[in-house]
């Protein structure tokens, strides 16, 4: 046995014997594992950790482990089984939500491949170099939309204007959106192995990631705006 | 074994329910009545009724009789002083502390309020089991549904209910989904179903995903302060303007109590409440002399009603679908009876909604197969729940940053870093929030933590991971270790709208004290006033001079032997403190004597028809 492998094994607090990682029920006793060591989202789900997954499948895989894990189904079980069941199906609904959404499973892929940090969005509040123009512009619009709102212009008018400050911006959305999807499907296909083509379709994941964060940030200021609960100045 | 049993406890009445043999049933009491008002009244000796009797002295003892207290469930005095404004019992409280509601010369928080429905309930679900031969009739454990909106403070009020009642509460479950559960036990099919709950006191949407026998809630929303009793206020205020005026439209009964008195509102109230009952079968009524149309009432109540609909588009756009594909619409709760309610509710989704299962009903008997599917272990069905509102901390500025998204099934988990800003710092306080809202202000405070023992290390060094996992019941509960000494750090609860462990087990200790003690009398009182009665009337039966006559003529072999046995049993147990035997030997002669007291009444009744037609001619 490798050392990777004692590593990764789980210990099951019910009979004390191992189980690998990813496992869900002990080996040896079949009672339910408390979460110790496991692997992540996707291994957790015996999903590939890939980015265009069916979103069927995912669903199937949700509800046959909830079917496995729920709490519900564990009153009359030991405390440390109940214990493993809550800890199990947390883990579960939390891998779940992260990753039937494309958005959060991209941010995901790249934390557990080590590239992203969850700190790494808040450093999304600075504006990306090639964002710059448009960023520099929707501000000036902004301003002129409020001026209009304060001197009391109809809301047709400011509201064609809001519209027209948003779209560049929606554009560059859809432009990323396009780029994150190419760069997915190159994801997908890489090989085992291909150390140096992974690190730079990550690298590059990457940067469209904490941009598109950005732009999303964008739009949101421009939805409160038109809903007149206002926000903060860029 | 003892039992499990769920119990819808409704703003405006409550339920208990049980299954046998895979199929739900609503335990009803001997006159076939399904449902507990959910009203609470004290007499002045102090005596407290629950239900039916409790509702009756909501006219003759306005002052001394507490309804809706659902609607004060985990809320303090700052959050209801509005509404108390039109009920006629007291509404008190610290400011930031819980509510206190006055009944009689007692004062109560609400889940004590609640806690006597409950033991009501419990009572009237012991009393079936014992009829059954039961061996083992008591109820000690429960599921109890909640409205899906419900917050972590209502939840835990509920739970704390259950408690005082003496229930163990195995789990809290939405009402919506409990209505799913009691909806899709005949039917194994899939799709989409939207749950319209719309009760006496809160409304709530659920949008869920049926497939493989797993019922997975994708959204919720819903107003807890929204629900009939709004309808009833909304007319009951517009009379009393007319009333007010220089010509009143309206005309009270001369029997009405004094202007201003609570129990002139009161029954202006019942008469509003039939008023708008009538208005679901019929075209027009008539409300305090003026004929009211069904026209005039939707045009009033229709604001009300269309406050549920944009809840409706937004659990829609948080599940990502349109209307159309929703392939089923259930409605629940008493107030789904208006057709207004079905109208609109028909036309958002565009499709005739399901009213098959007595909307009154439907959330009990979805508790209990809840219940039944704990105890037994049944895995036909599942059911994942959401949470209702995103849970979230305070950070600098007075600004939420969230933990938990709402929607999000549960259980589920969250986890946020904290650290220190001065050296040798050991505590942080957490100020934990449930809403959407970005400002801590405009969220629903949970409660305050603070978190001790932390090892002495320079300011920003200790990395504080504190753990918050939501449960399957959506209640929260909270966690920290410093990750850098693996230390635990230990947590201080403060619910800021709850009441403490302690708490909760002192007025469990008082409930048996008092309220325990005296409804156990009346209890008993009421039980050999039964018997009495029965007693009574079979002596009077078998003193009549035709006695003797009706067993030689109509009675079988021994029939005669096992009544005068069980009078025997009756009149002895009567004596004693022991009400469930007095009940039981009650129902005893009650059963012996069913066919002497038919033959007796045929005879009669031949007796009295003889006698007319000698008269007639």
């Amino acid at each position: 046995m490798t050392s990777s492998h004692t590593h990764h094994l789980q210990v099951c607090r019910t009979c004390g014997g191992g189980a690998p990682v990813d496992v869900h029920f002990c080996p040896s006793c079949t009672k339910i594992l408390t979460l110790g060591r496991q692997g992540d989202y996707f291994s957790f789900l015996s999903l590939p950790r890939k980015l265009n997954l069916d979103p069927a499948l995912i669903e199937q895989k949700f509800r046959a482990l909830s079917r496995q894990f729920h709490p519900d189904y564990y009153y009359n079980a030991t405390p440390t089984e109940r214990r493993a069941s809550l800890e199990r199906s947390s883990y579960l609904n939390d891998a779940y939500r992260t990753l039937r959404q494309p958005a959060s499973r991209v941010a995901y892929l790249l934390e557990v491949e080590g590239v992203l940090k969850p700190s790494d969005h808040e450093a999304a509040k600075k504006v990306p170099a090639s964002l710059l123009e448009e960023v520099f512009a929707l501000n000036e619009e902004l301003d002129d939309v409020r001026e209009m709102r304060a001197s009391g212009a109809p809301e047709d008018a400011w509201r064609a204007r809001l519209a027209t400050a948003a779209g560049p911006i929606e554009a560059k959305r859809a432009e990323h959106e396009a780029q994150l999807q190419e760069l997915s499907t190159r994801w997908d296909a890489l090989q085992d192995g291909d150390d140096a083509g992974r690190q730079a379709v990550l690298n590059a994941l990457r940067e469209r990631v904490l941009e598109r964060n950005y732009i999303n940030n964008l739009l949101a200021t421009i939805e409160r705006e038109a809903t007149g609960t206002g926000g903060p100045q860029l | 074994m003892s039992k499990v049993v769920g119990i819808d406890l409704g703003t405006t009445n409550s339920l208990v329910a049980y299954v046998t043999d895979a199929v739900p049933f609503v335990i009803r009491d001997r006159s076939g009545d399904a449902m507990v008002p959910s009203i609470v009244s004290a007499s002045s000796d102090g005596t407290i009724f629950v239900g039916r009797e409790a509702q009756r002295r909501l006219i003759t003892d306005s002052t001394r009789t507490v309804y809706s207290a659902k609607r004060f469930m985990g809320k303090g005095i700052d959050d209801v002083h509005e509404e108390a404004r039109l009920l006629p019992f007291q509404v008190a409280g610290e400011p930031g502390g819980v509510v206190r509601i006055g009944l009689g010369e007692r004062e109560f928080t609400p889940p004590e309020i609640s806690a006597f429905v409950l033991r009501e309930l419990k009572r009237r679900a012991e009393e079936y089991f014992a009829a059954q031969g039961d061996i083992d009739p008591t109820v000690d454990r429960a599921v109890i549904t909640v409205p899906a909106y419900f917050n972590d403070a209502q939840r835990t009020a509920t739970r704390d209910a259950g408690r005082i009642a003496g229930l163990d509460v195995l789990r809290i479950i939405n009402e919506p989904t409990a209505a799913s559960l009691a909806y899709g036990l005949d039917k194994k099919n899939h799709g989409v179903i939207a749950v319209y709950d719309f009760g006496g006191g809160t409304f709530d949407i659920s949008i869920l995903r049926v497939e493989d026998g797993v019922f997975q809630v994708l959204s919720t929303n819903g107003d807890t302060h929204l629900g009939g009793d709004d309808i009833d206020m909304l007319v009951v205020e517009a009379i009393l303007r007319d009333l007010a005026s220089a010509s009143p439209r309206h005309r009270l009964p001369a029997d009405f109590a004094a202007d201003g008195t609570p129990e002139r509102i009161q029954q202006i109230r019942k008469a509003v409440i039939q008023a708008k009952w009538d208005l679901s079968d019929r075209d027009e009524t008539e409300l305090l002399g003026v004929t009211l149309s069904r026209a005039t009432f939707e045009s009033m109540i229709r604001p009300v009603i269309e406050r549920t609909l944009e809840p409706c588009r937004q659990a829609l756009a948080d599940a990502g679908l349109q209307p159309g594909q929703v392939d089923e619409v259930v409605l629940v709760g008493g107030s789904t009876r208006i057709p207004l309610v079905r109208r609109l509710v028909g036309d958002l989704f565009g499709r005739k909604p399901h009213t098959e299962l007595n909307p009154d009903e439907v959330v009990a008997l979805g508790a209990a197969v809840q219940a039944d599917i704990l105890v037994t272990g049944n895995r036909e069905m599942l059911l994942l729940d959401v949470t209702p509102l995103s849970l979230g901390i305070e950070t600098m500025g007075g600004v939420v940053s969230k933990i938990i998204l709402r929607n999000s099934t549960i259980p589920a988990t969250g986890s946020e870093m904290f650290t220190t800003g001065v050296d040798n710092q050991t505590a942080v306080d957490i100020h934990v929030l449930q809403g959407e809202r970005e400002l801590v202000q405009d969220n629903r405070s949970l409660a305050r933590f603070r978190l001790r023992g932390i090892p002495p290390m320079p300011a920003g060094m200790p990395r504080v991971q504190v753990q918050f996992q939501i449960d399957a019941n959506g209640i929260l509960s909270v966690t920290a270790s410093e990750l850098r000494t693996n230390v635990e750090a230990s947590i201080e609860v403060k619910p800021s709208y709850g009441l403490t462990d302690d708490q909760v087990e002192q007025m469990l200790i008082d409930s048996f004290e008092h309220a325990e003690a005296d409804f156990a009398a009346r209890m008993l009182i009421e039980a050999r006033n039964e018997a009495e009665s029965v007693i009574t009337a079979t002596e009077k039966t078998m003193r009549a001079p035709e006695f003797p006559t009706i067993v030689a003529e109509e009675l079988a072999e021994g029939e005669l032997k096992r009544i005068e046995q069980a009078l025997a049993g009756l009149k002895h147990v009567i004596k004693s403190e022991d009400r469930e035997a007095i009940q039981q030997w009650t129902t005893v002669l009650n059963e012996a004597t069913q066919h002497l007291a038919e033959v007796t009444m045929n005879r009669s009744v031949r007796a009295a028809l003889a006698g007319k037609s000698v008269d007639g001619l």
